[in-house]
């Protein structure tokens, strides 16, 4: 994948957040499109493309939501890193390692985001975070990105069945 | 390759960091913020409208599909009348919020300006909502937003063409209230929840009771004084505490709002009688 598709996938992940995807909520929780995309660029590209990936993401949501500029360039920057390092190490490959994957490296991002946060003075308890959003999130998150390998290996069988 | 690898995450880490430097030591990130913005805001209202035409679309492929099929006319025109009852539903949905705007906006003694909204964040970290209306338009911070049910929240960031509406279910937001009826002052705070609280009310011949309407205070300089807040479904009373607080059933729907209006003038007169008893 060239760098600009890579770039057109990542914006477009931003803009799909905040119109689409923000009112498909389900009880009032939403999936992080651009994390779940984040992830599979890193499981794809490696740390390099994970990380710039994460970064330009997460500035795009902190443009876009209101918040500080830079909490979210930091945190999904600092995940997409950290899956790419994964690769060649484990058998993240396999889709069974992959969408725990995700789900854990979505917690892990939203303790991240609370941590960094707290230097700011952000008001709610890490408790009621952990409650409302950030483990629907990441079980939401677990699902779209369980749809999205599904969908990516059935193109790549079709592909094969065709070059025969 | 390694020395890449690191070099890229430390950019990152640093460009962050500066980022977010810049912005607590009361500076401006204004331009990059814009940058970003003006980017993605036309993306946006764009896929506002493709969200918006579905049903139009949904009606020229059923045309089509009766077109091909002309030896079942009956069928064919009853699911032509089907789809146009549903886009005479969806149009007449939204002359009727676009009437009780309008008339709110004649009614009210403030300078409006209208909007729609192009985008929405209610991951639960940012509740907030994007709209086509910014500096251009004579939009500054703190602009407060309402629509006929009440008030949905304040602008926390404006750009050339677009500003960003804190709601009230923000876990950030806080605004100065009082129950109508009782005139007992407090403080609404949203949270992670998405609940809303008045927070901060003197036990002290309070008696605030369920269904009571809670009304902006007026007190400050941001939001004029009436604007409706919520209705109390539940009161915590936390027995010796000074304070007890009481859980609100927002006015707005905050999944619901699509146009809005932005209040750019002041009053100092009670607005609450202005707006509809029940939205």
């Amino acid at each position: 994948m060239g760098r600009l598709l890579l770039l057109l996938v990542i914006v477009g992940g931003g803009v799909l957040q905040s119109t689409v995807v923000a009112v498909a909520g389900v009880g009032g929780v939403t999936p992080d499109v651009p994390l779940i995309l984040t992830v599979l660029i890193a499981l794809r590209h490696g740390p390099e493309s994970g990380c710039l990936a994460g970064f330009v993401a997460g500035l795009l949501q902190d443009a876009s939501g209101g918040g500080l500029l830079g909490v979210q360039a930091l945190t999904k920057g600092l995940a997409g890193f950290g899956m790419g390092l994964l690769v060649g190490r484990f058998w993240v490959s396999n889709p069974l390692v992959q969408v725990p994957g995700l789900v854990l490296l979505s917690i892990a991002e939203g303790l991240a985001r609370f941590l960094l946060l707290q230097m700011f003075h952000y008001p709610a308890t890490l408790g009621e975070l952990m409650l409302h959003v950030i483990l629907p999130q990441a079980l939401y998150n677990g699902l779209i990105g369980t749809l999205c390998i599904l969908a990516e290996a059935t193109i790549e069988l079709v592909r094969r069945r065709a070059w025969r | 390759m390694r020395v890449r690898r690191y070099g890229i995450l430390l950019a990152v880490l640093l460009v962050s960091l500066l980022l977010l430097t810049v912005q607590t030591r009361g500076g401006g990130t204004g331009r990059a913020s814009e940058l970003v913005t003006v980017a993605v805001t036309p993306v946006q209202g764009l896929l506002v409208r493709i969200h918006r035409s579905a049903l139009d679309f949904w009606a020229n492929y059923v045309e089509w599909k009766s077109v091909r099929r002309e030896n079942t006319v009956l069928r064919e025109e009853n699911e032509h009348l089907r789809v146009q009852a549903l886009q005479a539903g969806e149009t007449r949905e939204e002359n009727v919020r676009l009437r009780r705007l309008l008339v709110l906006r004649d009614r009210l003694p403030l300078a409006t300006v209208s909007g729609e909204v192009i985008g929405r964040e209610a991951g639960g970290w940012v509740r907030s909502l994007t709209v086509n209306r910014g500096r251009g338009d004579g939009i500054a911070q703190q602009t407060p937003v309402i629509v006929p049910d009440g008030l949905v929240g304040r602008v926390v960031q404006v750009h050339r063409a677009a500003a960003v509406v804190q709601l009230l279910n923000d876990p950030a937001s806080t605004v100065g209230a009082v129950v109508q009826r009782t005139r007992t002052a407090g403080l609404v705070e949203g949270d992670a929840g998405g609940t809303v609280r008045f927070k901060f009310m003197a036990r002290d011949g309070a008696s605030v009771t369920l269904g009571d309407l809670v009304v902006t205070s007026g007190l400050g300089t941001t939001f004029p004084k009436g604007l409706p807040v919520g209705r109390v479904v539940k009161v915590e009373d936390k027995g010796s505490a000074l304070f007890h607080f009481a859980v609100l059933a927002p006015a707005v729907d905050f999944s619901r709002v699509e146009e809005v209006l932005l209040v750019t003038g002041q009053t100092t007169q009670d607005v609450a009688a202005l707006f509809p008893p029940e939205g």
